[in-house]
C-alpha cells in the first residue's frame, strides 16, 4: 500500500530521497520503505530505503507568525505537508539511479522488507529484536560466528543503555535457534563474566514479571520464551572458609560453585603474569622480572607428597623435573599453598633478608628498584587474591558441564577481576589454539571491556584480547564486548567486532569518529533511545538498524524469580 | 505635512490621483445615512452569524507578445493567461482554503482578426480579437475578461449564501451579498468637512455610507480603517468599500458594519505584505496561489515560442 510520493521539488539522490505523505498515511522513523522507478533501458528499478526523518511544515506560510493566521484566526490558506526522510538502503537489480520525482512509495512488507535489510540475502539470518513493525530484523550470523566475520561490540551509558541484557539476549537466540545456527550451535560454550551485582545469577530461573505482551515477541523471534536451560555458577571462594570452599556470592546459595587455582595450576599456566595486569605496569621493567620469575617456577616448583595442588620450589635436578614428580617436604622448606606462601618463597630469590643482592638467575639482569617494584607488586596481589589460589582438590571452572558459564567476580578486587578473566581467557583460547579447529564455538562476553582492553597502556591481558579479536574469529573464539564509550577501547579489538551494537550514549561520545558507523540522524538519537532499544549495525546491510528486544524470561535479580513449585500448594 | 507611504513603492500608492476620473463624474450623496458625520465604531457582535467569508480576486499574466506579419502592416498580439478564483475563510473552524480556481489563456489579436494559436504542450490558448491595434487595447481586452470572471464568481458564491469580498469596484447591479473592496483611492468622494471623520477613523472604525450615483450604477460605499499605523496620515490604512444600491439602505448598513468588523481580522502587518495592511492576508495569498497556478512564466514563454515557431516554420 503507497504512503505518498517521492518529492520532486528537490532532487533524489541514490543515497537519499524525500516523501510526501497521503494525508492518511504516515511514516515513523525506522520505517522501510520501497519506490519503484522506471528506468529507460534497464526497465524496473526498486529503490529500498529507511525513514530517518519526519518532517511537517505549512506550505503557504513565509512568516512564522503566518502559522497564527493559518492555524488560529484561519485567516491564510496553507497546506499542512507532512514528509519523510529516506536513506536508500538498496537498488535492485543494481543500477544505482535515483528514484523518479512523483512515484509512489510504499511500504517495504514481506518480501521486499526481506529485500530492503538483504534478509534475502543472509546466510543465515538470525532475529536480534524487533523492529517498529513488529517483525523481526537480522543480522546475518556469518558476521558473528566466523564464517565471514566475528565479535561483537556493544557500547552505552550503564543502567539505560541494557548492554548486558542486550547480550544475554543475542545468547539466547544464539543458543535457542539452532534451526538457524546450524553446526556452529553443537558443544557451543558461552563463558560470561558477572560484573555488577549479581545479576546473570538467576538466568535459568524464570522471571516473575514476563507477561503475554514480552512472550508474543519472543514467539515473533521464534525462541520459547524459557530461562537458559544449561547455565553453569561459578563465584570466587568466601575468605578464611576453612577447608570447605564456599561460594562467595550474597543472594544465591544453591547451585554456585566456588572456583581456585591450586599453584600448581597457577604456576603451569603461568597465572603469574595475570598479576600484573596494570596498564602502568609495562612501562617499567616489571615484566622482564616477572617472565624469568614465571619460568623459573616451571623449572623449580616441584609436587609435594600428599599435598594435592601445592608444591615445593627446591632447585632442580639435571634434566628438570620429571612431570608429576613428588618430593618430600624436607625441614626448612617452605610449602606452597597460597599466594602469600609463595610470596614468601620468592621472598628468599628476590627480596632476601640482611640486604643480600637478589638471586640474578631469578631476577635477571634488572636494577634493584625493579625487583622490589616486582615484589611490591606481589604484597599488594596477596591480600586482593584472596583465596583464589589455594591447594588442595582442584576448583578450576568446568566450562564443560553447561552450555552457559556464568563467572561471578563483582565481588573481587579490580586486580584480581583481571587475573581471573585473563586466565579464564587464556585458557578458552589456549584450548582452542590447540584444536585449531573453530568448532565447536567459544562465545566471551565480557563487560567493562575498557578495564581489559584499554586504548592506552600496555598489558598481558590487553595483548590477549587483541590477540583474541584478530585470531579469534578463525579460531572461532568470539567475543561479545560491553563498554560504556567506545573510545576507550583499544582500537584493535573495536575495529575487528563485525557487529556493532549501541544503546543509548552520552551526547559527547556520541559525536566520536567510533561511531561513525551511524547516520547522523541516528547519532541523534543515540542519547534518547530508552532501555530495550539498541542500534545494530552489521556489514551485511550499509545502515545500521534500531531494534528493540523484549523483556527476559530469566530473572535478573532474586525477587524477580518465580520458583515454579506454588509453596502454598496444599494449605 | 509629509509622510511615507506603508506600500513597498514598486507597488506604487494607496492614494493615485487620477485626474480622469473628476469627482464630479458622480453625484454623492453623504447624507443617505447619516448627516453628523463621525466614525461609526460597530459592536463586533454584528458578524456572529457570519459563518463563511469569501474573498475572491483574479490575477493576470501577459505570456508572449504576439505580431501577425501582414502585407499592410504588424499587426500586434498577445497571449496572456489569467486565474481566478476564491479563498473561503470558514470562521468556524477557523480555517482557510481555496477554491474556485479558474485559469484562462487568451491569444487576443488587434485588427478584428482571429489566429489560432497551436496547443503549446498541454496548455490551450483561446483565441479572441479585438478591433484596434492599440496594445493597451489588448491589454484593456485581457483585463476585462478577468474582471468579468472575477463578477461571474462573486455572484455565484452570493447566491450560494456566502458574504464576498470582492477585489476592486463592483459591477453589478442586482441586490446581492457582494462587498467591493478598493484599496487604492484615486478620488476623493468627499468633501473638506466629511474628510475629517475620516482622519478620526480608528482601526475597526467605517465612516457613514454615502450614495454613489449618476454613474452606470447606484452604490453605497464607505472607508473603513484596517490598522492604526503609526506616523500615518489621514488615509493611511483606509480603504473604501461599496455595495449596489439596490440592496436598500438597511442591508447595506448591516454589510458595512459586519466588513467594519472583520476586514481589520484579515489584514496582514505592515512587514507581512509589500501592500499592507491593504492587501487582505487571505486576498494576498489568493493571488500568490493563482500566479503558481498561472504556470511558471520562463516555461511557458519557452513553450509558447517553440510551439509558434515550428508551426510558422512548418507553414513557410
Amino acid at each position: 500500500m503507497s504512503v505518498g510520493r517521492v518529492i520532486g521539488t528537490e532532487k533524489t539522490s541514490t543515497q537519499v530521497f524525500r516523501v510526501v505523505l497521503d494525508d492518511d498515511q504516515y511514516l515513523q522513523l525506522d520505517d522501510l520503505v520501497v519506490v519503484r522507478t522506471q528506468v529507460p533501458q534497464a526497465g524496473e528499478i526498486a529503490t529500498y530505503g529507511i525513514v530517518t526523518e519526519s518532517e511537517a511544515v505549512y506550505e503557504g506560510a513565509s512568516y512564522e507568525s503566518d502559522t497564527f493566521r493559518i492555524a488560529e484566526h484561519g485567516i491564510l490558506p496553507a497546506q499542512k505537508v507532512r514528509s519523510a526522510q529516506v536513506q536508500v538502503t538498496r537498488v535492485d537489480p543494481e543500477v544505482w539511479v535515483s528514484p523518479d520525482p512523483g512515484e509512489l512509495v510504499e511500504r517495504a512488507s514481506g518480501e521486499a522488507r526481506d529485500k530492503a535489510l538483504y534478509a534475502d540475502e543472509m546466510g543465515r539470518p538470525l532475529p536480534v529484536g524487533i523492529g517498529r513493525d513488529g517483525q523481526p530484523l537480522y543480522v546475518d550470523l556469518d558476521f558473528f560466528d566466523g564464517r565471514k566475520g566475528g565479535h561483537m561490540s556493544i557500547s552505552g551509558i550503564s543502567g539505560v543503555a541494557t548492554k548486558t541484557s542486550f547480550a544475554l539476549f543475542f545468547l539466547r537466540m544464539l543458543t535457542g535457534r539452532r534451526d538457524i545456527v546450524g553446526e556452529s550451535g553443537a558443544n557451543m560454550r558461552v563463558l560470561v563474566f558477572n560484573v555488577k551485582g549479581e545479576d546473570l545469577l538467576w538466568l535459568d530461573k524464570p522471571n516473575l514479571l514476563f507477561d503475554d505482551d514480552a512472550r508474543t515477541k519472543w514467539e515473533a523471534l521464534g525462541v520459547a520464551p524459557t530461562p537458559f536451560p544449561s547455565v553453569g555458577f561459578w563465584a570466587p571462594p568466601r575468605k578464611k572458609s576453612g577447608d570447605v570452599l564456599l561460594a562467595d556470592v550474597a543472594g544465591r546459595q544453591e547451585g554456585v560453585q566456588p572456583f581456585a587455582w591450586t599453584p600448581r595450576e597457577f604456576i603451569d599456566e603461568g597465572l603469574l603474569r595475570f598479576l600484573f595486569t596494570d596498564a602502568g605496569d609495562s612501562r617499567n621493567q616489571l615484566s622482564f622480572v616477572e617472565e624469568r620469575v614465571r619460568s623459573q617456577l616451571q623449572r623449580w616448583a616441584v609436587d609435594v607428597v600428599g599435598r594435592p595442588g601445592a608444591v615445593v620450589i627446591r632447585q632442580p635436578p639435571v634434566g628438570g623435573w620429571r612431570r608429576g614428580a613428588e618430593v618430600k617436604l624436607e625441614p626448612g622448606e617452605r610449602i606452597i599453598e597460597d599466594l602469600p606462601s609463595l610470596v614468601e618463597s620468592l621472598e628468599e630469590f628476590l627480596d632476601p633478608p640482611d640486604g643480600e643482592e637478589p638471586d640474578r638467575t631469578w631476577s635477571g639482569r634488572v636494577q634493584g628498584g625493579t625487583v622490589s617494584a616486582f615484589m611490591r607488586r606481589l604484597y599488594a596481589a596477596q591480600s586482593r587474591l584472596g583465596e583464589l589460589i589455594r591447594a588442595g582438590d582442584s576448583h578450576r571452572i568446568d566450562r564443560a558441564t553447561a552450555q552457559v558459564t556464568v563467572v561471578a567476580i563483582q565481588s573481587l578486587h579490580d586486580l584480581a577481576q583481571r587475573f581471573v578473566v585473563g586466565a579464564l581467557l587464556q585458557e578458552t583460547f589456549a584450548e582452542k589454539e590447540q584444536t585449531g579447529q573453530r568448532l565447536p564455538l567459544s562465545v566471551v562476553v565480557l563487560d567493562e571491556l575498557n578495564k581489559y582492553a584499554p586504548r592506552e597502556g600496555n598489558s598481558p591481558l590487553k595483548d590477549m584480547l587483541i590477540d583474541i579479536a584478530q585470531r579469534g574469529r578463525s579460531l572461532g573464539v568470539l567475543l561479545v564486548g560491553a563498554q560504556q564509550t567506545a573510545s576507550r577501547i583499544a582500537q584493535e579489538v573495536m575495529e575487528n567486532a563485525a557487529i556493532r551494537v549501541a544503546g543509548r550514549l552520552d551526547a559527547a561520545e556520541a559525536e566520536r569518529s567510533e561511531y561513525g558507523w551511524m547516520l547522523p540522524s541516528t547519532r541523534a538519537r543515540a542519547r534518547l533511545l530508552k532501555p530495550g532499544t539498541m542500534v545494530v549495525s552489521q556489514p551485511a546491510i550499509p545502515v545500521p538498524l534500531v531494534v528493540n528486544f523484549p523483556f527476559p524470561p530469566w530473572a535478573t535479580r532474586r525477587e524477580e524469580v518465580s520458583e515454579d513449585v506454588d509453596p502454598f500448594v496444599g494449605l | 505635512m509629509l509622510y511615507v507611504e506603508s506600500w513597498a513603492p514598486e507597488y506604487g500608492a494607496p492614494i493615485e490621483h487620477d485626474p480622469s476620473l473628476a469627482p464630479s463624474e458622480s453625484v454623492i450623496d453623504p447624507t443617505v445615512e447619516r448627516t453628523d458625520w463621525r466614525p461609526i465604531t460597530p459592536e463586533s457582535s454584528v458578524a456572529d452569524g457570519v459563518e463563511a467569508v469569501c474573498f475572491v480576486d483574479g490575477v493576470r499574466r501577459v505570456d508572449a507578445r504576439l505580431t501577425l506579419d501582414e502585407p499592410e502592416g504588424p499587426i500586434p498580439g498577445l497571449c496572456g493567461s489569467l486565474g481566478v478564483g476564491a479563498t473561503h475563510w470558514d470562521r468556524n473552524v477557523p480555517r482557510a482554503t481555496f477554491g474556485d480556481i479558474m485559469i484562462e489563456r487568451l491569444a487576443v489579436i488587434g485588427s478584428g482578426r482571429v489566429v489560432d494559436v497551436p496547443p503549446v504542450g498541454n496548455l490551450k490558448y483561446e483565441a479572441v480579437s479585438v478591433a484596434g491595434t492599440d496594445p493597451a487595447e489588448l491589454v484593456r481586452h485581457f483585463h476585462n475578461r478577468m474582471r468579468k470572471a472575477e463578477a461571474v464568481l462573486s455572484s455565484r458564491l452570493a447566491a450560494e449564501g456566502h458574504l464576498v469580498i470582492a477585489d476592486g469596484p463592483i459591477n453589478e447591479l442586482k441586490p446581492q451579498s457582494v462587498i467591493g473592496y478598493i484599496k487604492t483611492h484615486r478620488v476623493n468622494y468627499l468633501g473638506p468637512e466629511e474628510t475629517v471623520a475620516v482622519r478620526d477613523l480608528l482601526a475597526g472604525d467605517r465612516t457613514p455610507m454615502f450614495l454613489m450615483d449618476g454613474h452606470i450604477y447606484a452604490r453605497y460605499s464607505w472607508y473603513l480603517k484596517l490598522a492604526d499605523i503609526p506616523g500615518g496620515h489621514t488615509w493611511s490604512g483606509v480603504v473604501r468599500c461599496e455595495v449596489p444600491a439596490s440592496l436598500g439602505i438597511e442591508q447595506a448598513a448591516i454589510y458595512a458594519d459586519i466588513a467594519a468588523v472583520l476586514l481589520p481580522q484579515t489584514a496582514p502587518p505592515l512587514h507581512a505584505d509589500p501592500r499592507a495592511p491593504q492587501n487582505l492576508v487571505p486576498i494576498g495569498a489568493l493571488e500568490r496561489e493563482l500566479r503558481r497556478n498561472l504556470g511558471d512564466p520562463g516555461l511557458v514563454y519557452r513553450a509558447l515560442r517553440e510551439s509558434i515557431g515550428q508551426s510558422t516554420n512548418g507553414a513557410a
